[in-house]
């Protein structure tokens, strides 16, 4: 052991006395901590701004006026998903979709507003989170400092000497990837804090110790890559140029050559197309606004025989209510097949897309990391089911109160003066049909279940990495 | 064999100098692979959906036989088809929205909605070629210069190649100039043919290349900067690979979050919010309260507002329209601070030739926020052309005719 560490420390001595590897530690060690505390800050008041805004919505839909009920019905009322705790580490795809919804009567609205719009366009990278310095930045900073660890050595021919020392090519591996282990440890002290104030946040703390050795095991992945290559290398210049190589492969062109890959593969028509197709589906089930649609006879039929009356004027409910009522929820299954394909097609993608982790670390520790922080495609998948659980629960509950607090023969009178007008309202009590909402992050068990082939992929990744790096070295002794 | 010819020679048989020629030869057919393949798809869409689109409209005419319903139930198909270029930067193609369909309710409750894509592809981006431009190019460059002195130097050659040739740094600028020449026909021919096959102008094409090779220069003068320093080949890598994170990354990512603090712009959802309540508060507010803002924009209906009923359609479509006024205020700042932020992003991008280089290459391509800004223009063109077609039918009562139906506009691309 004692071998192990005194060559570990032989690394660490020397990155000290290096003033390139100080200063470009010191680069990127307030990288890490500029990005943590600017990511931080802003998630803490998006969260703080999305709960109040949550709250607003409610008091306001719950102060509304003496109406209607099928104005409040087009009244509707907003949804908002604060960020998890963990997305002070990564925000995940909060940027990119959109954190609020719009709720209606007969339509499912798109989460609205991503960041992304409104902000200005600077090229391919525009936002730096602690994940993408992390996943990025960090690797590189362990390739341009460690690329040496062997190769050096070979180069300066102290490598030979060693060995006959007696020290073996395992203990150097051994040692040589202690090293850059402890400076990957070290790196991670700033996410270590993150995921701190995730927890004091309320996250489970196995969801930030899960995160945290993620991301742990991802630059081992790294630090056993650096220490394979410079053992095989015959110089530093091609031991760097390989490692950047590869950097530029896993990080850059893996991914997105995946994005284009899986898109292709699962084709996704987009939303105007499949509202096109839609909309003949839903014209057949006619219109929920109109009493006196063809659709609508057979309920008509069905009401007069149970109720025993002649004519709809005669029922004890309001029969533009049970119209409304019974057309929103074959309009509601409607949409939710559509919404249920729609996110197949995306789940369908994003696994195509996270297979590719096998070739790219990066892309597989990516996928880890939203899945445990909660702010991935699954949660915003659920936070619209939510949403659609609360839109559908308040439209049948204001209908419900259209049937049975309002009579028929106010209801069709309603625009004939405003003394009619007013009789066609409902007291505004009956606004506390809505139930409040708070999107909570996935339960931990299912983000464990989800995160485990990634992790598999990061599991295998490092095991193979260390396999070859051990062999490599192994033979080192001859 | 002459001095130049010889560092041709050079380069072939330095297999390392061609890989990463080769690589970024590569690179760049994908890129230009994949732009064809999404162009293609973008105006196929569009295809589709004109067709649908005019079915879905002879059918919803068919049911609803009066100006108000009509206006009610017929939307219209808008779009900005991709421009030839297209194929080499996607921009902001993948963040706004290039197709809608309008009707005649308020259009800040219409103009927003995005066709978003899967939002992991977002998150992770193209692999376009201005990326493979922007990006990938100046690390390729880096990989193929950053040895050549230290290279030389570390194996002895450096004082007798330098001694060799007349001036000296000659044999070093030949040499780096047949590479950066290289590298620069790699990247550009496929997008060269790319331009062929989807029949961009000779125009777009000039200004693609010469922006390429200005990048390729500027790296050039970058590496040349820190290869005269003397150090091994190590060192300059590491350096040029800290100055490339600095420069394509880390300087874009500030700037974006500086330009954002500097110009604040109203929360997008405000404008959707205000407009909403202002259109649904109308129901309860005397008739009064409708017309007499619609009046101030549209005097010309000042003898035509009187209601015989407590709900007719030039109501209704009055108060969308002052939704639209209640929100403009929001929604001109809205827009106005989105070009303030571009003019000062176009500004300062000159900090950082990635940023800069990828935001030229979409402007070529009619793919910058610019040219998102000109569509959502002339989508409200097109949707004020339908208000001045319906008003007076709304307010006139005319019967709805099929001669009514031919002069209702239909919305024509731009440029087209």
């Amino acid at each position: 052991m004692s071998a192990k560490l005194s060559i570990a420390s032989e690394e660490w001595r020397l990155w000290l006395r290096s003033k390139v590897a100080v200063l470009a530690l010191a680069t990127v060690g307030l990288i890490i901590a500029g990005t943590s505390l600017l990511t931080a800050t802003r998630m803490a008041e998006e969260r703080h701004e999305r709960l109040h805004q949550q709250e607003a919505a409610e008091a306001t839909f719950l102060a509304q006026p003496d109406r209607h009920p099928h104005r409040m019905v087009h009244y509707g009322h907003y949804v908002f998903r604060a960020p998890p705790p963990l997305a002070v580490i990564d925000p995940g795809v909060d940027a990119v979709t959109g954190q609020s919804i719009f709720l209606e009567g007969h339509r499912q609205n798109t989460a609205m507003f991503a960041d992304a719009r409104a902000s200005v366009n600077v090229g391919s990278f525009d936002g730096l989170t602690p994940a993408l310095v992390y996943q990025l930045l960090v690797p590189l900073l362990l390739i341009a400092l460690g690329h040496g660890v062997f190769v050096r050595e070979r180069e300066a021919g102290t490598l030979a000497p060693l060995l006959a020392q007696g020290i073996s090519g395992r203990t150097l591996y051994a040692g040589k990837t202690l090293a850059l282990a402890g400076l990957s440890g070290a790196l991670l002290i700033p996410l270590v804090v993150l995921v701190g104030v995730a927890t004091s946040l309320g996250e489970a703390a196995s969801m930030g110790l899960a995160v945290a050795a993620g991301y742990g095991a991802y630059l081992l992945i790294w630090c056993a890559l650096i220490v394979l290559v410079s053992a095989v290398a015959k110089t530093r210049g091609l031991a760097l140029g390989v490692l950047v190589l590869i950097w530029l492969a896993w990080a850059l062109v893996v991914p997105r050559i995946a994005v284009a890959t899986a898109s292709a593969a699962v084709p996704a028509p987009g939303k105007l197309e499949t509202d096109l197709l839609m909309s003949a589906d839903l014209r057949e089930l006619g219109d929920g606004h109109n009493a006196a649609d063809p659709a609508f006879a057979q309920l008509r039929a069905n009401l007069l025989a149970q109720y025993n009356v002649e004519t709809v004027e005669e029922l004890p409910v309001n029969f533009r209510g049970m119209v409304a009522q019974t057309s929103e929820a074959r309009l509601t299954a409607v949409m939710n097949d559509y919404a249920d394909q729609r996110m197949a097609i995306e789940t369908a993608q994003s696994a195509r897309l996270a297979g590719f982790g096998w070739l790219s670390p990066m892309l597989a520790m990516s996928s880890a990391s939203r899945v445990l922080s909660g702010t991935d495609l699954t949660t915003h998948h659920r936070f619209l089911r939510e949403a659609e659980d609360v839109r559908y629960d308040f439209v049948q509950g204001l209908n419900d109160r259209h049937i049975n607090a309002l009579s028929y023969a106010d209801d069709i009178n309603r625009n004939q003066n405003a003394e009619a007008s007013r009789r066609a309202r409902i007291s505004s009590d009956n606004w506390a049909v809505l139930n409040s909402f708070q999107f909570a992050p996935a339960p931990v068990r299912d983000r464990w279940t989800q995160a485990l082939s990634p992790f598999a992929m990061l599991g295998l990744w490092l095991a193979g990495l260390v396999i070859a790096g051990l062999t490599a070295t192994a033979r080192l002794r001859l | 064999m002459s001095g130049p010819w010889r560092e041709l020679w050079f380069l072939w048989r330095d297999r390392a100098a061609l890989l990463w020629i080769v690589i970024a030869f590569v690179a760049a057919s994908l890129a230009v692979g994949f732009g064809l393949g999404e162009v293609a798809d973008q105006r196929a869409t569009i295809d589709r959906l004109k067709t649908a689109d005019q079915i879905e409209r002879a059918v919803a005419l068919e049911d609803h036989r009066d100006w108000g319903s009509a206006a009610y139930y017929t939307f219209h198909l808008t779009y900005d088809p991709p421009s030839d270029f297209a194929f080499a930067a996607l921009g902001q193609r993948d963040a706004s929205p290039w197709k809608h369909r309008i009707r005649m309710l308020a259009l800040e409750g219409q103009i927003y909605e995005t066709d978003a894509a899967n939002p992991d592809f977002a998150l992770i981006g193209r692999f376009d070629f201005a990326f493979v431009i922007a990006i990938l190019s100046p690390l390729l460059l880096i990989l193929l210069l950053h040895d050549l002195r230290a290279g030389e130097r570390a194996s002895g050659r450096f004082e007798l190649l330098s001694a060799t040739s007349a001036s000296g740094v000659g044999v070093w600028m030949s040499r780096a100039a047949w590479r950066v020449g290289a590298l620069g026909l790699a990247l550009l021919a496929p997008v060269w043919i790319g331009s062929l096959v989807s029949g961009a102008g000779m125009g777009s094409l000039t200004l693609a290349t010469l922006a390429v090779m200005l990048h390729l220069v500027f790296w050039w003068a970058v590496i040349a900067a820190v290869n005269a320093r003397g150090w091994t080949a190590p060192v300059n890598l590491t350096a040029l690979i800290g100055a490339w994170l600095a420069l394509a990354i880390f300087l874009p990512a500030t700037l974006k979050a500086s330009v954002d603090a500097a110009v604040p712009v109203p929360d997008g959802g405000d404008i959707i919010l205000t407009q909403r309540e202002a259109v649904n508060d109308a129901w309860d507010l005397p008739v009064a309260a409708t017309m007499d803002p619609f009046l101030e924009r549209h005097p010309e209906w000042a003898g035509h507002t009187d209601m015989e009923s407590t709900f007719e359609w030039k109501w209704y479509y009055a108060f969308q329209q002052v939704g639209d006024q209640t929100a403009e205020p929001l929604s001109q700042a809205y827009r106005g601070g989105r070009e303030r932020r571009e003019q000062l992003a176009a500004l300062l991008t000159w900090l950082s030739p990635p940023a800069k280089v990828e935001r030229v290459f979409q402007s070529i391509a009619s793919t910058d926020a610019q040219a998102s800004a000109r569509y959502e223009a002339h989508v409200r063109a097109f949707h004020a052309d339908l208000r001045a077609y319906y008003y007076p039918g709304l307010f006139l009562e005319p019967p709805f005719t099929d001669q009514a139906v031919t002069s209702r506009p239909d919305y024509a691309a731009m440029g087209g």
